[in-house]
């Protein structure tokens, strides 16, 4: 579903990724992991089509994002780690707004916006304006949106930030079952026990660069150690080679 | 896959329904709010009416020769003004909404197509910058048709030239955007900086020009009249758009359909190829433009202190030491964006103009009727551009604290210190720059030291009333929602401030000012020469006085009390 050929990001003269490879199959849940600043949002806004290589390709469902940037967008819903709702509209008429731009008939996307109001229980706050939303509301509201166009390849970027503790394992049940019907999920996250609970495969990046990338098992191996994900993330981390980004 | 969406339709539909909600939120929670910005929309627009009444009227009553050529001239120059303003707002408003805003980014990762995200943003942009043109334009135009007796026709057509005219400079704006961002080199605070000085020194050199011809047309009883009229060829060539728009309300004025028709033909298509030009590059460029403004970042900058902090540290010793830091850190936050100096460079330069645009005309030569009537004019002038500016730069401070405010909410200072510190930063700067350039040009036209002296009080008096204003009003109506200076300034806080801020300068210059240059015009006139003072003309300055002090108490009470009234 994602595939990334030897891509690289300059941002001015800093290197935010620098030869990175990846190809993520369709109906996986992959995490992303990494420190601050180690190119992961970068990373992600590049398969979005928010921002393109310096070099190498990016694509999604065999589209490249440089020249059918638009027919692979359709097939990507994106959860920033800081979400957008138009402030004036209510979490319903934002629903509606985002099947229509998918293109979706009106009996099918009344259909879907029914199944995600119940699915993420919106429907106490679905018709009030989401500038009343609280930070749970809206990442909520968000994820619906980002569901209702039944997209092939969701990414998201630190889901569970804002919500609470029963929110977080309903989320945690839903992209398993999404990936498990099919869906790529891309996840992007900090906290390592949900990468570990809930990822088919793991790539950790450093300074621009994919340090590790596989299971649980593989990145053991790699590290040539047992132990728990945070154990893997930090030697491998810093085991990293201090000159990996260039020109900083 | 679902099918193609018809965008341009779910755009609109999301226009309608945000505008939809936003009305029926400020009726349902604001309608107070709501009402007020209805009404000093309608004061502004009344006041312009009456003001271009009373000016239109006294051109027919007095006979004045030429009327014709000088009305045409004021509508040339209106229209270039007003374009060249919707220039500016249109072009900062659209490279924010395309460039900067979350929305922005929401819909770019999405099948929306680049050119429909840009024209939804386009016609958000052009309507919020243009509501001011409408304010001010209709107005105009309504008050010379009602003195000048045009046939219906004139009414009729008038909306389909000013929203005809709206389309041109906004799109030559969103086209310059795009480009700018598109092809801009990467060092692009430099490029910024130095076109931004080139367009303000064109501007400059054209405007003393113009000062110059004005001059001499007021010197010579108005037999240069051609030679001031001859300074605008630039901008009533038959290329001018500003032009086309003059051409065309003058043919309805005079009752010629077709002569009205035509140049009404030439700003819409005009307006609309540019448009699609736009809409084009947008198709092309917007997502890449979007990405090289996102990637383009620079070295790593190390920020230092500057002497200039310890500068207006000095200015404000007066103050106790967490305030004084409080106004270092807003003084730093202002010089380290760039954005607020290419505007301060503007509003500087104009004022400059302002103040000085006839002091070498006039050093030695300047006839007594002159010296009084232009340095009242440049006294108003300065004045203005002063309001504008404080309403800028000032007002916003609060509301831009935002989401932040709780960090200074836990710092050691009171919030009445915290906007005691935002006031005295704005009178420091204000006070420093109105007085040096009015000091300045009235020594230099030579008005006499009772004249400079009363000058100098009532600028005082309205740098540090307008300070009071705009930082109590700021505090009074904040808007912690948007982060988009700009927008704060044209909301319904920002109009309220603006109105009152006139108000006031108009009663101050009124009070303070407008008796004693009154006094000296007539007695110049009867007799020719410099008359001593008659003492009554100062009678108006204690009560300016009193309304200065009321303008610093009030606001800053109302601001102080409703600040420590919000919840963070």
């Amino acid at each position: 579903m994602i595939s990334i050929m030897n891509v690289s990001k300059s941002y001015g003269p800093k290197v935010a990724v620098q030869g990175l490879s990846l190809d993520v199959p369709a109906g996986e849940l992959f995490a992303f992991l990494g420190p601050n600043g180690a190119g992961k949002t970068t990373t992600i806004k590049m398969i979005c089509g928010l921002l393109f290589p310096t070099s190498g390709t990016v694509s999604v469902g065999g589209f490249d994002l440089a020249t059918q940037g638009d027919r692979a967008r359709a097939l990507v819903s994106y959860v920033p780690d800081q979400p957008f709702l138009y402030e004036k509209l209510t979490g319903r008429e934002f629903l509606q707004f985002t099947a229509d731009l998918y293109g979706m008939s009106a009996e099918r996307s009344r259909e879907k916006i029914a199944e995600a109001i119940e699915l993420f229980h919106l429907d106490e706050f679905a018709d009030d304006l989401t500038e009343r939303y609280s930070h749970g509301m809206r990442q909520r509201t968000v994820f619906a949106a980002a569901l209702v166009h039944e997209p092939k390849l969701l990414i998201a970027d630190e889901p569970t930030v804002g919500l609470d503790p029963k929110s977080i394992r309903e989320l945690k049940t839903l992209l398993r079952e999404l990936a498990e019907n099919g869906m790529t999920v891309f996840l992007s996250t900090h906290t390592l026990d949900i990468a570990e609970e809930l990822a088919d495969r793991i790539g950790i990046i450093d300074r621009g660069q994919l340090l590790g990338c596989g299971t649980l098992e593989d990145l053991r191996r790699q590290a040539a150690m047992d132990g728990s994900l945070e154990d893997l993330f930090l030697k491998i981390t810093e085991e990293s080679p201090a000159t990996a980004v260039a020109g900083v | 896959m679902h099918t193609v969406a018809h965008q341009p339709a779910v755009f609109r539909r999301l226009r309608l329904r945000l505008v939809r909600n936003a009305l029926r939120t400020s009726l349902e929670t604001g309608r107070l709010r709501f009402f007020t910005m209805i009404l000093t929309s309608l004061l502004v627009a009344g006041f312009t009416f009456a003001t271009g009444w009373y000016l239109f009227h006294q051109l027919a009553a007095n006979k004045i020769p030429f009327k014709g050529a000088i009305v045409a001239s004021l509508f040339d120059l209106l229209f270039f003004t007003l374009g060249s303003m919707l220039v500016f707002s249109t072009g900062i408003i659209l490279y924010a909404s395309l460039f900067t805003a979350p929305e922005a980014r929401y819909l770019l990762t999405s099948p929306a197509r680049a050119d429909h995200i840009f024209a939804t943003k386009f016609q958000g942009a052009v309507a919020f910058s243009s509501w001011a043109f409408v304010v001010l334009g209709v107005p105009i135009f309504l008050s010379y048709g009602l003195t000048a007796g045009v046939p219906w026709f004139f009414y009729a057509l008038l909306p389909a030239y000013l929203l005809g005219y709206v389309l041109l400079p906004g799109s030559v704006s969103a086209l310059a955007a795009l480009l700018l961002v598109r092809l801009m080199p990467r060092n692009r605070r430099q490029f910024v900086t130095i076109l931004i000085l080139g367009l303000v020194t064109l501007g400059a050199v054209w405007l003393v020009r113009l000062g110059y011809s004005a001059r001499h047309t007021l010197a010579t009883g108005g037999r240069e009249l051609d030679e001031l009229i001859g300074q605008f060829d630039l901008i009533r060539s038959g290329f001018a758009p500003n032009h086309w728009m003059t051409r065309g309300l003058m043919a309805a004025a005079r009752g010629d359909l077709l002569e009205a028709l035509i140049p009404l033909a030439l700003v819409w298509s005009n307006g609309l190829v540019v448009y699609l030009v736009a809409a084009f590059a947008a198709k092309r460029l917007y997502r890449t433009a979007f990405d090289r403004h996102a990637g383009g970042g620079r070295g790593k900058k190390i920020y230092r202190t500057s002497v200039l902090d310890r500068i207006m540290s000095g200015l404000v010793f007066y103050l106790d030491r967490p305030t004084r830091l409080l106004v270092v850190k807003d003084f730093r936050t202002f010089r380290r964006d760039p954005t607020q100096w290419a505007l301060l460079i503007l509003f500087g330069t104009l004022m400059l103009l302002g103040a000085t645009n006839f002091r070498q005309y006039y050093k030695n030569d300047l006839a007594i009727m002159d010296k009084y009537a232009l340095s009242l004019m440049n006294l108003g002038g300065t004045s203005v551009l002063l309001c504008a500016g404080l309403s800028r730069f000032i007002y916003p401070l609060i509301s831009l604290e935002g989401k932040k405010f709780w960090i200074l909410g836990l710092m050691p200072v009171s919030r009445r210190q915290i906007l005691r510190g935002k006031f005295a930063f704005a009178a420091t700067g204000s006070l420093l720059i109105a007085e040096t350039l009015i000091l300045a040009s009235d020594v230099l036209i030579g008005l006499p030291p009772a004249g400079i002296v009363l000058h100098a009080a009532a600028v005082a008096v309205i740098a540090i009333g307008l300070s009071a204003i705009n930082v109590g009003l700021g505090a009074y109506l904040p808007n912690f929602r948007e982060t988009d200076p700009s927008k704060i300034v044209v909301g319904f806080g920002g109009t309220v401030n603006m109105v009152i801020g006139l108000s006031y300068l108009v009663a101050v210059v009124g009070l303070m000012v407008v008796p004693f240059h009154v006094s000296q015009l007539a007695e110049g006139m009867k007799n020719q020469a410099d008359a001593p003072f008659n003492p009554w003309v100062f009678a108006g300055v204690p009560v300016g006085l009193a309304l200065g002090a009321a303008a610093v108490i009030l606001p800053l009470r109302a601001g102080t009390r409703n600040l420590e009234a919000i919840e963070f």
